[in-house]
């Protein structure tokens, strides 16, 4: 049985293209198959979660039905009441299985979650976010079928970018222009050029050949004032570079892919290396991910703590909120410590950031502003990234606490 | 619109003919030449590009190189190892290393594969381990790691449906590796059953062949490793003018008593330091090898397969057989009468079929300084190996006279207590 990782191999690529092809003719003389699109999908999850991966796919099955029969049952009972506990009810329910999966290799040695597979944070954010727009109203024709193409829209599936059920219905229930498909096309095709650049040479060039040196150089090095040494800087760039890399690649694949097949899914990454501030590199760095941390936790806790009046002033009510809207982000990507101290570095890096801002702003004329001083902030927020990054890549974990 | 799809999709489908067309020719665009430095380079590096690969092997062994087969011992590099010696005193040969920590018989005979020109009617030197010869053989994620699909389809260009080729195509069958790719996994399986391979499956291993030599055409130079030429250099320093033997066996003594100073079993300070150490301390290291037998193993198959090879090619090979430290074996309780009956094994496997040269150093465990580390060769015993390889290798030798029997193939050879090799030789004779 085949079986691939998404955008691994260039038999993967060969396969999309000889899939798309029916597809893309159908676009341009502007037809949409709903029927192809669900086979080719069905046949690409297969590729993925089949084969010696198939106990990944029953858990993907039994999930989605889990996660169609909360947003269903949710938005029928939404027609008639609201209620909070209700709704608060439903949206534990629908992280419970992210929660288990996340908490699960720390309280069993590192051992993976059965129920979990590739992809299931991704889904649990679209499933959330489709509960919360039926609590606002925003969202009230909800369909299961377009919820289902939504959640198991394949060149997605396993790492974003998070699309949002209504953009992504809109795209669905039409078909582009001819003018507009062929514009999609061409970026589409380029967007996927540039991720074989991204992925296949350089995330290849720094992760695969330049980081395992430098982390040998680097174990043999230990000894000085916390086991820093030079290799230790340079895995820290080398990390940051292939984590970038291999990211922005895997979404222009996965954005790309989206464009040939007429939905514009949102892009993941805008030139987070000339963010002036770690505000702005937020939103430039994952951004699908920082939007949906942004409107569905940190606008809606601020909201929270304003009703309730829990701080005295907005500033406060801020700060608390950047902190807690980080933690939130850095235990997702697991219970570990490396991954908590990353959130919150960066908690609190937005706080200070802030509070620079504010600074900045009321004593305009003593602070200088020029070419040279954002460069300077250019330069210190790419620095500061990386040193996050370092943390978050577990290796100081290794460096310090292995023998 | 067509003009516009033209525009976005002219230039992909011209890459994507240009490679196709740049890998799937036979032209070389002047790649196949292979400096000497990038030879000097390639010959230390026990890179696995390099073993994997064919361009360098085969060119530097068209030159002066002599292929060294063996494993993890090429790396301990002092100043008697073969290519410090072989550079230093100007000899008309230089080793050409192959292997690295993992490659047993299996990789080897695949490693020929592909230098099959090279080796006929010439000399090789070769290193058995004895610790290849654990109960299950060659390890799976080893093999893997070092397995080529070019040497693969090589073999299979001049496969001819005999014993080593069913039994080579058995072997590889049951490593996972084999699976990476499909039409290759189906007509091993032809291989194995015995049956002649399709039209279309020669044509596309033909075809698959040519796409990996342009592919390492281009590609097996790039990030050679330098670091093992720099050691060779260094270590060929410490090395007086003039090769005198007394003088050497003298000087490899002192630098092994030297360097391993901080433990009782004269294995070398940095070695000991890296990890052996701690692990020490455990206590699980004492007698952990009470049970451990190099007796039976399926290795005893994969050895034939180079035999078999080298035989074929009529190709003359000095067999060296290291020994295993007394003062380590000791300690981890290794049976030494385990290894004599080894050594009995293998030397009747190599004898039996006309391989005379063997450097057996089995017994030389307790020579002081002989073994760089647990079990790997270092100052006094790689100069006992050049005592034997240089003159080998040096001088014209006698062509020997093979007899290879397929014998040794079988299950029952591979499980035969050395205890029975005197009536296994009456039964099978």
């Amino acid at each position: 049985m085949l079986s691939f990782e998404p955008y691994g191999n260039p038999t993967y690529f060969a396969l999309l293209g000889v899939a798309l092809l029916p597809l893309m003719i159908g676009l341009l003389y502007g037809k949409r198959s709903r029927l192809y699109e669900t086979l080719i999908s069905i046949f690409f999850l297969i590729l993925t979660f089949g084969g010696p991966k198939w106990t990944q796919g029953i858990a993907l099955i039994i999930y989605i039905l889990y996660e169609v029969a909360l947003t269903w049952g949710y938005a029928v009972y939404r027609k008639q009441k609201n209620s909070g506990p209700v709704f608060y009810l439903m949206v534990i329910l629908a992280i419970l299985p992210l929660t288990i999966v996340k908490v699960t290799p720390a309280v069993e040695n590192g051992q993976a979650s059965l129920i979990g597979f590739l992809g299931i944070s991704y889904l649990t954010f679209r499933a959330v976010q489709t509960m919360m727009e039926t609590r606002d109203g925003t969202l009230k024709d909800y369909n299961i079928m377009t919820f289902l193409q939504f959640m198991l829209f394949f060149p997605t599936i396993s790492s974003g970018p998070i699309d949002r059920y209504r953009r992504f219905e809109q795209d669905y229930r039409t078909v582009p222009s001819r003018e507009k498909y062929l514009g999609m096309i061409q970026k589409g095709v380029r967007y996927i050029f540039v991720g074989f650049l991204y992925k296949f040479l350089l995330a290849y060039y720094f992760g695969t050949i330049l980081m395992p040196k430098l982390q040998i150089m680097a174990m043999h090095s230990r000894g000085g004032f916390m086991d820093l040494s030079w290799p230790v800087l340079g895995y820290m760039y080398a990390y940051s570079a292939d984590l970038f890399f291999d990211f922005a690649g895997y979404s222009l694949f996965a954005v790309g892919t989206s464009y040939l097949m007429g939905i514009e899914t949102p892009m993941n990454f805008k030139q987070p290396w000339r963010s002036p501030n770690i505000k702005d590199f937020w939103n430039r760095w994952h951004i699908t991910l920082s939007f949906w941390f942004r409107d569905f936790i940190y606008m809606r806790l601020v909201f929270w703590f304003m009703k309730h009046r829990m701080f005295k002033s907005p500033r406060t009510t801020a700060n608390v909120t950047y902190i807690i809207n980080m933690l939130v982000m850095g235990f997702w990507h697991g219970v570990t410590w490396y991954y908590i101290t990353y959130g919150l570095f960066h908690g609190v890096a937005l706080v200070v950031n802030d509070a620079w801002l504010r600074y900045k702003k009321k004593h305009r004329e003593s602070v200088p502003h020029n070419r040279f001083t954002q460069l300077f902030a250019i330069f210190l927020t790419a620095n500061l990234v990386c040193f996050s990054f370092l943390i978050f890549s577990g290796f100081l974990n290794t460096l310090w606490f292995t023998k | 619109m067509a003009k516009r799809l033209l525009r976005i999709f002219g230039p992909l489908i011209l890459a994507a003919i240009l490679v196709v067309a740049v890998l799937v020719s036979p032209v070389t665009f002047g790649f196949k030449h292979v400096s000497a430095s990038e030879e000097r380079q390639a010959a230390v590096s026990l890179s696995p590009n390099v073993l994997k690969g064919k361009r360098i092997k085969q060119a530097a062994l068209k030159s002066d190189y002599v292929p060294f087969f063996g494993s993890s011992e090429w790396s301990r590099i002092d100043p008697m190892h073969p290519s410090v010696l072989a550079q230093k005193y100007h000899r008309d040969y230089r080793p050409f290393l192959l292997g690295a920590r993992g490659t047993q018989s299996l990789t080897n005979f695949f490693v020929m594969q592909n230098m099959q020109g090279e080796l006929r009617n010439k000399k090789a030197v070769f290193v058995i381990s004895p610790q290849w010869f654990v109960k299950d053989g060659t390890r799976k994620d080893a093999f893997a790691f070092y397995y080529s699909q070019l040497q693969t389809t090589e073999w299979l260009s001049h496969y001819r449906n005999d014993a080593i080729d069913r039994y080579a195509a058995k072997r590889l069958l049951q490593m996972p590796v084999a699976k990476s790719d499909h039409f290759l996994y189906a007509a091993l399986q032809r291989v194995a059953a015995g049956k002649q391979l399709t039209d279309n499956e020669r044509f596309y291993l033909k075809t698959k062949q040519n796409m990996l030599t342009q592919e390492d055409q281009f590609f097996s130079g790039i990030n050679l490793p330098s670091q093992n030429l720099n050691k060779v250099n260094q270590q060929a320093k410490k090395l007086p003018t003039h090769y005198d033997y007394r003088q050497l066996d003298q000087l490899a003594g002192r630098i092994g008593k030297e360097q391993t100073g901080n433990n009782r079993f004269q294995i070398s300070d940095s070695f000991y330091n890296q990890g052996l150490k701690q692990e020490l301390k455990t206590g699980k290291l004492k007698d952990f090898q009470k049970n451990l037998s190099y007796t039976k193993s399926p290795e005893f198959g994969d050895f034939q397969l180079v035999l078999d090879q080298f035989a074929r090619l009529n190709t003359n090979v000095m067999f060296i057989i290291p020994p295993v430290n007394a003062k380590w074996s000791a300690y981890t309780g290794l049976s030494q009468s385990m290894l004599r009956q080894f050594d009995r094994k293998i030397r009747y496997q190599l004898e039996s079929q006309g391989f005379h040269n063997i450097c057996d150093l089995s017994d030389k465990g307790n020579v002081p300084y002989f073994m760089t580390d647990t079990i790997h060769l270092g100052w006094r015993g790689w100069l006992a190996v050049d005592q034997k390889v240089d003159p080998f290798l040096s001088q014209p030798q006698k062509q020997p006279t093979y007899k290879i029997n397929d014998k040794f193939y079988s299950e029952k050879w591979q499980q035969l207590d050395p205890a029975q090799l005197t009536q296994y030789e009456q039964e099978t004779k």
